[in-house]
């Protein structure tokens, strides 16, 4: 979960010393209890057991806390390992040390295990600004000193399609049960020419965030919510001139961030093209799979641009927005009170209610990615008159992967791939995905919405926060990032001539994205078409 | 011992056999065949054409520090006493070559490869693609440009640096205090400027500044329209850094002969005529230099876009420095930046070089 969402919940329950009580009460007897007793519902009871650890409302988790959740998670190692067989074997894991969890937590989580299997494993802390860089050089100049890498899925193009990972064994498989994954995080994400290699620790996607006192009856709009692009780009120009309720400044309706961020920006103009370009029929929305041809100017994607453009010609926007990126939609405009309607990953929807800074916190609502009521045909060249949805799955979440260094020593290799099931375990993935970690839930078994409950969780809360998410995981139509080396550099140069187009210096929404599709064939020519053609297929599953 | 020749700086006067001095040669041209042998059969190993080599260039560079260590070692062995003498500065220049000039190369052959990081084939020359692509490159043309605007400023943030420098060296109240008051900006990070500033007193929403513009009736937006973005940047650059000028001018000013500002005074020059006869002129060097190394400065840029306005909107703040720090950071994309890199060393070092050139009279104090 993430670190602000559990404040939130942690200071919005106020759980009071009786409710704290009785889960010090329920452990007290669960550690009284015989061992058979205990063993008798083994797998649901771990379940519940480690959710009292600490409790919610006792405080964020420490190291020790960690360690207590990974010994009472080692039940599913010890039924392929036995005790002490990996002594003498050393590993090295590079993750990340954000907000200090990533990796602060997996060596809490492995310290049991590295007790029990007999293993020692090295660390590698990198700060987020640091990682890319670090993992490119290491791929590109053949220096990987890693066994063991937590990684984003749009880096496995540069890393399975170079044959650079170890492919997942099939008792590593069960032992993490992939058929509990959320649709989307299923093959072909974690994969690679039919090879599985992704222990999944996380999920990721951007949701709908909208003020509940500009829409519904008797609100600033009238309007009901609105479900597709179209609505939103109609309501944001009606609110030209209008009043916010909040904070008397003036209303404003979607939030487009119109500056880079790093690559990171072109996600948000993916949510618009995504309803119009993504087409239930074809996996494929960014780049046709036989040429590697940019589908980024075809009409679907010239339809997006030339919507943000309407509203840049409408004054729709807030002043400046010129010079707004993601960051700054999010935190500085729609959780301070500026604007009514964005999208953005789980973050905003916890910072909402937690954020010192938030004024939002009780008109917030969330959904999924608006619809639009046409979607583009690619294959044929022609508009369809149909409502389409396409949830955005932007990065698509963590995942821990080993590294081709272990192949050779099957003793390292099983070591290595032991480590990276008992962190996405399905048990431990419970935990994580509950208390402060920096992972989202991922499982549909993370749904149970009951067990949350249980734990002392404020059911409605969590339902309707995360049931966004849910919808959207599991959406059919769900518009999933290609995993081809590279793809950042194409988002990046996408933002450089978005950055023009906006500033007026193209002359229409197609000329800006005949210059992103030029661009983008230049890196692709540079990258080497070839291979990229067959990485994209590749992980398309096509 | 010898008689004739140097004798004040020579210790000891050796003699050196023959044999010794073959030896001598015979290990720096040992080593230095060893070193070069071994690079070329590590690419030909590169380039497939040899089976013959290792996984790594490490042997190499072992060879390398072989052939320095060998050649310093030759000195002494072939020429005693004087050949400690230059021992003294021989490891340094080797240094030198180590880490300025070797770089150097390697970056120019990478400027004319194709290396993305991204690729799976690693860099492959790739002869003059680089080039066509800049020179078609308008992201490029416009960074230079704005180059230009950005270096003119230089010439209003002397203006400004010289007026300070006159006040602080005038007898006012506090004047230490002031001096150092003026210095802080200097010791602050751009970064840290451009968050301080650029990103919260400057914010639209909150930021005081833009409440205060608010206040007075206009609706704040210090990024929005590319004029006014760019003289933004301009104005936080030379925040931080016409303290850097001042300082120097004020130097400049503290050195100046009195009796000669005083003979003016006797002459019974105004204030203004002293300063136009007779300070501007004697301090003409010091201000060249300071307009110099604060170009120098200035063509470094970078910090404060990237952070501030990434560039935008639409490349109006773009220096060529924050653009090949996009094309490196986001993309990845060695072989181009570094051609960039290196076309924009090639045009400073042509452009300082015709600014000393030209301002080379006026460096020298007026007899």
């Amino acid at each position: 979960m993430k670190v602000d969402l559990y404040n939130y919940i942690r200071a919005a329950q106020k759980m009071n010393r009786r409710q704290m009580l009785k889960g010090t009460a329920a452990m007290g007897a669960v550690a009284m209890m015989p061992k058979g007793a205990a063993h008798a519902d083994g797998h649901a009871s771990v379940r519940a057991e480690i959710l009292k650890i600490p409790g919610v409302g006792a405080g964020s988790p420490t190291d020790s806390d960690w360690q207590k959740v990974g010994e009472m998670c080692l039940g599913a190692t010890k039924e392929n390992v036995t005790e002490g067989e990996f002594a003498g074997v050393e590993l090295t894991f590079m993750g990340l040390n954000n907000q200090n969890l990533h990796n602060f937590l997996f060596r809490g989580f492995l310290k049991p295990w590295e007790a029990y299997t007999g293993a020692k494993i090295n660390w590698i802390d990198l700060a987020q600004a640091d990682y890319n860089a670090r993992l490119q050089q290491s791929i590109a100049t053949g220096t990987v000193d890693f066994d063991i890498v937590e990684m984003g899925a749009p880096f496995e193009g540069d890393v399975l399609g170079r044959g650079m990972a170890s492919e997942m064994p099939d008792w590593v498989k069960e032992q993490i049960d992939m058929d509990d994954y959320v649709d989307y995080l299923k093959a072909p994400v974690g994969t690679w020419d039919g090879k599985t290699y992704r222990v999944s620790i996380d999920g990721d996607c951007h949701t709908f965030a909208y003020r509940k006192d500009y829409f519904g009856e008797g609100s600033l709009t009238g309007r009901d919510v609105p479900t597709t692009w179209q609505e939103i780009n109609e309501v944001s120009k009606e609110l030209v001139g209008k009043e916010d309720p909040l904070t008397g400044l003036p209303a404003h309706g979607y939030l487009d961030p119109l500056k880079g961020w790093g690559g990171f920006g072109f996600y948000f103009l993916e949510n618009r093209a995504s309803a119009y370009a993504k087409h239930p029929n074809s996996p494929a929305w960014l780049f046709d799979p036989e040429t590697m041809k940019p589908m980024v100017n075809n009409p679907a994607w010239v339809q997006a641009i030339q919507d943000v453009m309407d509203l840049i010609e409408a004054g729709a926007y807030p002043a400046d927005q010129i010079n707004a990126d993601p960051g700054t939609t999010a935190f500085q405009q729609f959780l301070a009170g500026t604007g009514s309607m964005l999208m953005w990953w789980g973050d905003v929807g916890s910072s909402a209610r937690t954020s010192d800074t938030s004024v939002v916190g009780d008109v917030v609502g969330f959904g999924i990615n608006p619809a639009s009521d046409r979607v583009y045909n690619a294959k044929d060249g022609v508009w369809e008159e149909t409502l389409n949805e396409a949830p955005n799955m932007a990065y698509i979440g963590w995942g821990v992967y080993v590294m081709a260094t272990v192949e050779g020593d099957e003793k390292k290799k099983k070591a290595a791939w032991s480590a990276a099931a008992h962190l996405g375990g399905k048990d431990l993935s419970l935990w994580a995905s509950a208390y402060p970690s920096g992972f989202q839930p991922y499982r549909q078994s993370h749904f149970q919405f009951e067990e949350w409950e249980e734990a002392g969780y404020d059911r409605a809360f969590v339902e309707d926060y995360l049931g966004s998410n849910a919808d959207s995981y599991n959406h059919p139509n769900a518009a999933i990032e290609p995993r081809i080396p590279g793809i950042f550099q194409y988002y990046s140069v996408a933002e450089d001539e978005l950055a023009k187009g906006y500033a007026g210096q193209y002359g229409s929404a197609q000329e800006t994205a005949d210059a992103i599709a030029a661009a983008w064939e230049k890196i692709t020519d540079q990258i080497g078409r070839d291979s990229q053609i067959a990485l994209y297929k590749a992980s398309l599953g096509l | 011992m010898s008689t004739e020749g140097d004798l004040l700086h020579t210790v000891t006067a050796d003699d050196i056999s023959d044999r010794r001095r073959a030896t001598g040669r015979a290990l720096v041209w040992g080593s230095a065949a060893l070193f070069f042998g071994l690079a070329l059969m590590q690419f030909a190993h590169d380039t497939d054409r040899t089976t013959l080599g290792f996984d790594t260039w490490r042997p190499v560079l072992f060879a390398y520090l072989l052939w320095a260590t060998a050649l310093c070692a030759a000195q002494v062995i072939v020429n005693g006493e004087k050949g400690k003498r230059t021992l003294f500065v021989l490891p340094a220049a080797l240094f030198v070559i180590s880490l300025v000039v070797f770089p150097l190369l390697f970056a120019l052959y990478i400027s004319f490869t194709d290396w993305n990081l991204a690729s799976l084939n690693g860099p492959q020359p790739n002869g003059w693609d680089n080039m066509r692509q800049m020179w078609s490159d308008a992201f490029y043309w416009n960074a230079l440009k704005n180059m230009v605007y950005y270096v003119l400023a230089v010439t209003v943030e002397y203006v400004i640096a010289f007026g300070l420098a006159l006040l602080l060296n005038a007898q006012i109240r506090a004047r230490k205090f002031f001096r150092v008051v003026f210095l802080l900006p200097l010791m602050l990070s751009p970064v840290a400027v451009s968050w301080m500033v650029g990103k919260s007193m400057l914010e639209v929403r909150f930021g005081p500044v833009s409440r205060i513009v608010r206040e007075m009736g206009f609706e704040p937006s210090f990024f929005g329209t590319p004029e006014i973005a760019r003289f933004m940047i301009m104005a936080m650059d030379a925040w931080t850094f016409i303290p850097f000028m001042m300082i120097m001018l004020l130097a400049g000013l503290q050195a100046l002969p009195r009796e000669v500002i005083e003979a003016s005074k006797v002459d019974g020059a105004t204030g203004w005529q002293s300063f136009k006869e007779v300070i501007f002129p004697l301090m003409l060097p010091v201000s060249v230099t300071a307009i110099v190394i604060r170009i120098i400065f200035k063509l470094k840029l970078a910090d404060i876009i990237i952070n501030v306005t990434s560039g935008g909107p639409g490349g109006a703040t773009d220096s060529v420095t924050s653009f090949i720090f996009r094309e490196y950071r986001d993309r990845s994309n060695v072989g181009y930046g570094t051609l960039l890199a290196m076309v924009y060393l090639v045009l400073i070092v042509i452009f300082i070089t015709l600014l000393l050139k030209l301002v080379s009279r006026f460096m020298e104090r007026p007899a």
